[in-house]
């Protein structure tokens, strides 16, 4: 099979995904919306039979205030999308959602109420924050993980072994919550809150950026680079192992090249995964760190449009993570299967 | 395999383990997590999670205070709660009508402050004779020899007297103030609200007050009046046949500026008891979601390497189409609108989105496995596929598991406390997540109280390290390809 028809099928897989992914969503928020729809329905209706329903009782009699109250019953249901099935409606939203009309939120956000504006704003601020930290942890774990597998055993290995366990076992965001303690409220090197400043222009808003993403920066680097550097590290123990190692040792060598030009070359397609699927894990991780920094990307967002009920963008939101996630997975497949041939004739060869 | 195989196989398997420092610290671990877990009702709070959302059952506490050892590491030290019962109260009738009941209390030399705030309780009155309904006085004598008015002939009552959160005694404390620094004496129209209202108006009644000082910086930056004080309740019952007074239940608390071993939160909880109790839930959390995640994934991975072919294509797109989707988003998103969340709900939702990696390994085992021609003789000795994937393919793969289930106890974990944390949880369930989300939501991190925000935290990553341990333990001894590491 060749490599563009796994790819192409790849891609299928991921949109089938998404189709899914976009029909659960909408199932959820129909639900929800058609509760709150409900309600706002019978308020509407409520005023409406104090108002103009009242003159038409006081000057037509009872039977026409039935009659116009029905009509305006109907009316008001069909604004409210209430006279359609439950699947239709999840159809509807899920199609609308597909061509990314989100709709509007209730209360402005970032100065405006369209919810495709709103995620343009946040999905840069979010990238930049996770592109920068993951960039160090990779340079940081891969130099520490080949350091202690060529020491394996000694004090440097095994204490980076402990403090990747240690690490492992914490929350990203109460890291990040204990180091706001020390660094930023006890000490005060870092600010309380990441909230951008909104009035600086150039130079200066680049740098208060910069300052504002130093701590989370800090904070993810702090809680991942630890594993990296360990599941670096055991890969190159296993790889050092082969055979073709062995022969380039004895035929003399540098070890520097053996390290950087043989092994890590051979152990390359499991770092390269590693790296877009801690990419992607970082993305389910940022919804509440960014919260506890209180910095103004895509998490943070999420959590405001939780917790304001704005539906649309909640689902505009999850849409975006779901497309960007999917995409991740094609890429790290595309690559993989570039750098191992062995994937595509291996699992999917019957494809 | 015979049971005598069993026995040998598990032996073998002990006297690796017990070689294995780092596997025997988490058993260690784990024996001290489960001890503490089932204790938890005998040794803090009985029923914890029903009294954790009542503000009311913890009135008798001070609050956002840190705990009582911190002090040993501080110059500024913090009195801790001071509670009297009816042993500890010195009561005398000095008349017939009248009934004293006196309270000493001692702030220490070189605390900065002193407490929070005083609750008197318990008092039973009933009123037979409301002409002559009982009335008190009470203040506090201070070492210097000032007396405090805090309050004059009020009608008893059966409630709460609450000094520091009554605005009368409030304003009772600053007139006295005015009274003593000045010299002259103001109505309660000129108590400015704001002091009644926000100002810490207990501090100053154990702060140095002389003539000539400023009032208002008593009440800022209180100066520490070490000794002994009296806080005197002075009852007038005139008469006493009638007005019944029983005073068994009565209960006077001096609340602490530091409390209990892990201190209090904004409602004044007691910490250290939510995080024990918190054990429970992140355990059975942890280790029930891997269980039955792994369970789940190894029977489905090896139904599908066992099955083969169009069975074995269509389990596997599943199985991606679950991997793909991004979990922590859509988990958010179903419990956000559910409503109703239970812990059963919780383990249910991080089971369906947790069984994939491991079914999609557990496959590729049992594909290795399944060519193997024991399964083949089995084959045709007539053995269904349900005894060949259940007798001879799965517990073969049994090692592997336990390996697997140590090790994604800390996701587990995590994810619940995450949940939590964003306030989409057990709402009757007391949780670690749960109290980070109250610290986070009263802002408990710029506030600067590590202690409401450390030991959750910490609980999570004692939880997470121990089944590491245990696993990463596991893993060299049953993975061959691990051991030479």
């Amino acid at each position: 099979m060749g490599y563009l028809k796994y790819l192409v099928f790849r891609i299928l897989n991921a949109i089938l995904v998404l189709l899914i992914v976009t029909f659960i969503i909408s199932a959820l928020f129909v639900k929800v919306a058609e509760e709150s729809n409900r309600s706002k329905m019978y308020e509407e209706l409520m005023m409406w039979e104090r108002t103009e329903g009242a003159k038409i009782k006081q000057s037509q009699g009872l039977e026409a205030f039935e009659q116009a109250k029905a009509a305006k019953q109907a009316s008001l249901e069909e604004k409210y999308e209430l006279n359609i099935p439950y699947w239709q409606k999840v159809y509807k939203k899920a199609l609308r959602t597909l061509r990314l009309d989100f709709g509007t939120t209730s209360m402005p956000i970032f100065g405006t109420n369209n919810v495709s504006d709103i995620i343009k704003v946040a999905v840069p601020r979010s990238i930049l924050l996770f592109t920068t930290a993951t960039i160090i942890v990779i340079i940081l774990g891969i130099f520490l993980g080949v350091r202690a597998a060529r020491h394996a055993g000694s004090v440097f290995d095994r204490g980076l072994s402990i403090f990747a366990l240690l690490t492992y076992s914490l929350p990203m965001w109460w890291t990040g919550m204990m180091f706001l303690l020390i660094f930023a409220f006890k000490l005060g090197w870092f600010p309380l809150s990441s909230m951008f400043d909104p009035q600086l222009t150039g130079w200066a808003h680049v740098k208060d950026v910069l300052w504002k993403l130093a701590l989370p920066v800090f904070t993810y680097v702090f809680v991942v680079f630890g594993g990296w550097a360990w599941t670096t590290r055991n890969i190159m123990i296993g790889t050092l192992q082969e055979d073709f190692i062995m022969a380039a040792k004895a035929k003399g060598v540098p070890e520097h090249k053996i390290i950087y030009g043989h092994a890590l070359r051979a152990a390359a397609p499991p770092i390269v995964t590693m790296i877009i699927f801690a990419l992607l894990g970082s993305l389910g991780g940022a919804i509440i760190s960014e919260l506890v920094f209180n910095y103004p990307g895509m998490g943070r967002l999420y959590w405001v449009a939780l917790q304001q009920n704005e539906t649309n963008l909640l689902i505009g939101l999850t849409y975006f993570f779901t497309v960007l996630y999917l995409a991740g997975v094609v890429l790290a497949d595309m690559i993989y299967g570039f750098l191992d041939p062995r994937v595509k004739v291996g699992a999917s060869a019957k494809m | 395999m015979r049971w005598v195989d069993v026995k040998e196989g598990f032996k073998e398997f002990l006297e690796e383990f017990k070689r294995e420092k780092t596997g025997i610290a988490g058993v260690i671990l784990l024996v001290i997590l489960v001890l503490v877990a089932l204790t938890a009702p005998y040794t803090t709070i009985p029923d914890l999670p029903e009294k954790w959302r009542s503000s009311a059952y913890w009135e008798d506490n001070p609050k956002n205070v840190p705990p009582t050892w911190y002090n040993m590491f501080t110059s500024q030290k913090l009195v801790p709660q001071e509670v009297y019962y009816i042993n500890d109260l010195k009561i005398t009738h000095p008349s017939d009508t009248r009934t004293v009941i006196e309270a000493d209390y001692n702030f220490p030399d070189r605390y900065i402050l002193g407490p929070q705030g005083i609750i008197i309780r318990g008092l039973n009155v009933s009123v037979g004779d409301p002409m002559n309904a009982p009335v008190f006085d009470l203040y506090l004598l201070r070492p210097d020899g000032k007396k405090i008015p805090l309050l004059k002939n009020k009608p008893l009552s059966a409630g709460t007297i609450s000094v520091g959160r009554d605005s009368t005694i409030s304003a009772n404390v600053y007139i006295w103030l005015v009274n003593v620094t000045e010299g002259r004496e103001i109505t309660m129209f000129e108590v400015p609200l704001q002091t009644i209202l926000i100002s810490d108006m207990v501090a100053p009644m154990f702060a140095k007050v002389e003539p000539g000082m400023n009032v208002t910086q008593i009440i800022e930056n209180p100066e520490p009046l070490w000794g002994n004080y009296k806080l005197v309740l002075d009852i007038n019952n005139p008469a006493p046949d009638k007005n019944k007074i029983i005073l068994d239940n009565i209960k006077v608390t001096f609340l602490g500026r530091s409390y209990g071993t892990m201190g209090t939160d904004y409602l004044g909880r007691d910490l250290w008891a939510g995080i024990i109790w918190g054990s429970r839930v992140s355990l059975t959390i942890g280790v029930l979601v891997s269980v039955l995640s792994t369970v789940i994934g190894l029977v489905y991975g090896v139904t599908s390497a066992y099955l083969g072919g169009n069975a074995d294509e269509f389990m596997m797109r599943i199985n991606e189409i679950f991997a793909s989707i991004p979990s922590l988003p859509i988990l958010i998103l179903i419990g956000a609108t559910m409503g109703h969340i239970t812990l059963m709900f919780i383990v249910l939702l991080l089971v369906i989105f947790g069984w994939m990696g491991i079914a999609r390994i557990s496959r590729s085992m049992a594909l290795q496995i399944k060519e193997q021609t024991y399964i083949e003789a089995a084959r045709a000795l007539g053995a269904g596929n349900g005894r060949i994937i259940f007798k001879h393919i799965l517990p073969q793969l049994l090692p592997y598991a336990f390996a697997v289930i140590a090790l994604s106890v800390p996701g587990a974990v995590i994810a619940e406390a995450s949940l939590s944390f964003l306030g989409i949880g057990d709402p009757t369930a007391v949780t670690w997540g749960q109290i980070l989300n109250a610290a986070q939501n009263q802002a408990a991190t710029t506030k600067g109280y590590w202690w409401w925000v450390l030991p959750p935290g910490l609980g999570i990553a004692v939880v997470g390290l121990t089944f590491v341990l245990i696993g990463t333990a596991l893993d060299k001894i049953l993975n061959p390809r691990l051991r030479r590491l």
